[in-house]
């Protein structure tokens, strides 16, 4: 069943127009990935959807079209945005900055804090130091809890991996492979390490100067030739 | 010994009037990295709303509540009007409103509030000539402890207001990263208006603490006010609150001391002198001002 369902979706900064009318479709409980090279239009498509930036054509989630709502109500309606750069409060501590994850919902929180800090260990060592003290991992971490908190149907997750080891990214898609399958959350990943991605993503968008160039589910992506010279080195 | 007290009473009371208005600073400043000129004027322009309403009739306290109910809209219709809209196109331009809205203001105060000679405005708090407690021999008056107790009451609440409610917590978040609170759902043009709201209130109180002082407002009420407001908020460091209310306090203090103790070379004229070259010293060696952040994270 399709969750979110996007038509023609374009966007442009000023002049410069950067997704010239883009497909994209996830299923209820599926991980999506965009592949594509630097200036291919990955984060704009995220950032198109979670309505930070203005868009035209259709975004059809659970039935309704977002493609004109503000970013307050489309996080409230479910889907939660993971920048890249992952945009931590700096000044904030680790758990203010799981509290102001949870600004939509008016219901108690207390739970939903204990158990991102049962699967981030290190974010409860840490919760009152400031958020811009931690590592890098640590603040990609805070930044998936910090989503995770508004309890989401999507997660948009904008490249996890940049600038981490290899390690902590083991660990991240260990933890988002979990959440989709245990927890049936549906995920719309960008990443730059294709290789990994397409181990555990379902289907695959490639993106090439704003549009959609292929796609088609991961092993088939993963087994063409062409694509495989191309993006995931040889 | 009762000289040096007596200075530190009096500079403890305007200090909490300074400490007042240079809070407003810093919870704008926080909110959008502007510094709002006006501060000062909103300040003066509903202190005369307090007198006016007082005026007729009804009782100061309430008077003073109506008027900080008036600065709160004044602020945040402010932001919400012309601030949001320059604010979008050309941050410099903000500065430039914010200057035009200190003159317009004041123009206004003075169109309506024509009296050369001011209007007569009265203390909340007891304010005959035997109104003192004598403490080590110092006098101190009740209008400057009742003074400072409402200030340091007001800003204690605004900080239970930033530390332990949710809506404090947006309010720190748009500080701190405005894309990432529109991320998680914080209405940040709410948050916004209400911080110039929640500023220009604590200005209609200063204005009204400092009128009752006084005994007397003229459009010109809020002028050294706001320069040593501005100077606290400097001090203190533009972004900490705590910072302010502290800076404000010294200001104060020193103010009072640097003109009482040497009256012959510094005196009433030079004393603003004195506040502003010693913060010149402090920044040359904390730039960010005394309890101010320098931006720190990791990557």
């Amino acid at each position: 069943m399709s969750l979110l369902k996007a038509t023609g979706l374009r966007a442009s900064y000023g002049q410069v127009d950067v997704l010239l009318g883009i497909d994209i479709e996830v299923n209820e409980g599926e991980m999506v990935v965009v592949l594509g090279a630097n200036g291919a239009g990955k984060t704009t498509t995220m950032r198109a959807i979670s309505g930070t930036i203005p868009r035209s054509g259709s975004v059809i989630y659970d039935g309704h079209d977002i493609v004109s709502q503000s970013a307050e109500s489309i996080v409230r309606s479910g889907i939660a945005h993971v920048p890249q750069g992952r945009g931590t409060f700096s000044e904030l501590t680790v758990e203010e900055n799981l509290r102001i994850g949870a600004y939509v919902r008016k219901d108690s929180i207390e739970s939903d804090i204990a158990r991102w800090y049962k699967t981030f260990p290190r974010l409860e060592e840490r919760k009152n130091q400031r958020a811009g003290s931690l590592s890098g991992g640590e603040q990609q971490m805070l930044a998936i809890a910090r989503a995770l908190m508004s309890r989401p149907r999507l997660l948009l997750c904008d490249e996890p991996s940049l600038g981490l080891a290899p390690l902590i990214t083991q660990e991240l898609f260990t933890v988002l492979k979990s959440l989709n399958q245990q927890d049936g959350l549906s995920v719309l990943l960008v990443e730059q390490n294709a290789n990994l991605a397409l181990k555990v993503a379902s289907k695959v968008y490639l993106l090439e100067t704003g549009q959609v160039v292929a796609s088609g589910t991961a092993e088939a992506i993963a087994g063409d030739e062409r694509i495989r010279k191309a993006y995931l080195g040889g | 010994m009762e000289r040096l007290l007596q200075y530190v009473f009096d500079g403890l009371s305007f200090g909490a009037i300074y400490a007042l208005l240079a809070l407003g600073l810093v919870v704008v400043f926080r909110g959008t990295g502007h510094l709002n000129f006006a501060q000062g004027e909103m300040a003066m322009f509903c202190t005369f709303v307090i007198w006016q309403i007082n005026d007729w009739g009804v009782p100061l306290v309430f008077a003073v509540l109506i008027g900080m109910l008036f600065g709160f809209l004044l602020g945040a219709g402010t932001e919400a009007t012309v601030i949001r809209s320059v604010a979008k196109k050309s941050p410099g331009g903000v500065f430039v409103v914010s200057i035009a809205l200190f003159l317009g203001l004041n123009s206004l105060a003075s169109m309506i509030w024509d009296r050369s000679e001011g209007y007569t405005m009265k203390s909340l708090f007891p304010n005959k000539p035997e109104d003192f407690v004598r403490i080590l021999g110092a006098e101190w008056r009740y209008k400057y402890i009742g003074v400072l107790i409402v200030a340091l009451a007001l800003m204690g609440m605004l900080f239970l207001l930033f530390s332990k409610t949710k809506f404090g917590l947006a309010m720190r978040s748009v500080a701190s990263n405005p894309e990432s609170a529109r991320l998680v759902g914080v209405p940040s043009g709410l948050v916004l208006a209400a911080s110039w709201g929640i500023a220009a209130s604590m200005g209609a109180l200063s204005g009204a603490l400092v009128g009752g002082i006084n005994g007397q407002i003229t459009p010109s009420l809020m002028f050294t006010v706001f320069i040593y407001a501005s100077a606290a908020a400097t001090l203190g460091g533009l972004d900490s609150p705590g910072g302010a209310v502290i800076a404000g306090l010294l200001i104060g203090v020193g103010e009072q001391l640097a003109a009482g103790f040497a009256p012959g070379w510094i005196g009433q004229d030079l004393k603003l002198s004195v506040a502003l070259i010693s913060i010149f010293v402090v920044l040359l060696v904390k730039p960010s001002g005394l309890f101010g952040s320098l931006k720190v994270e990791r990557v």
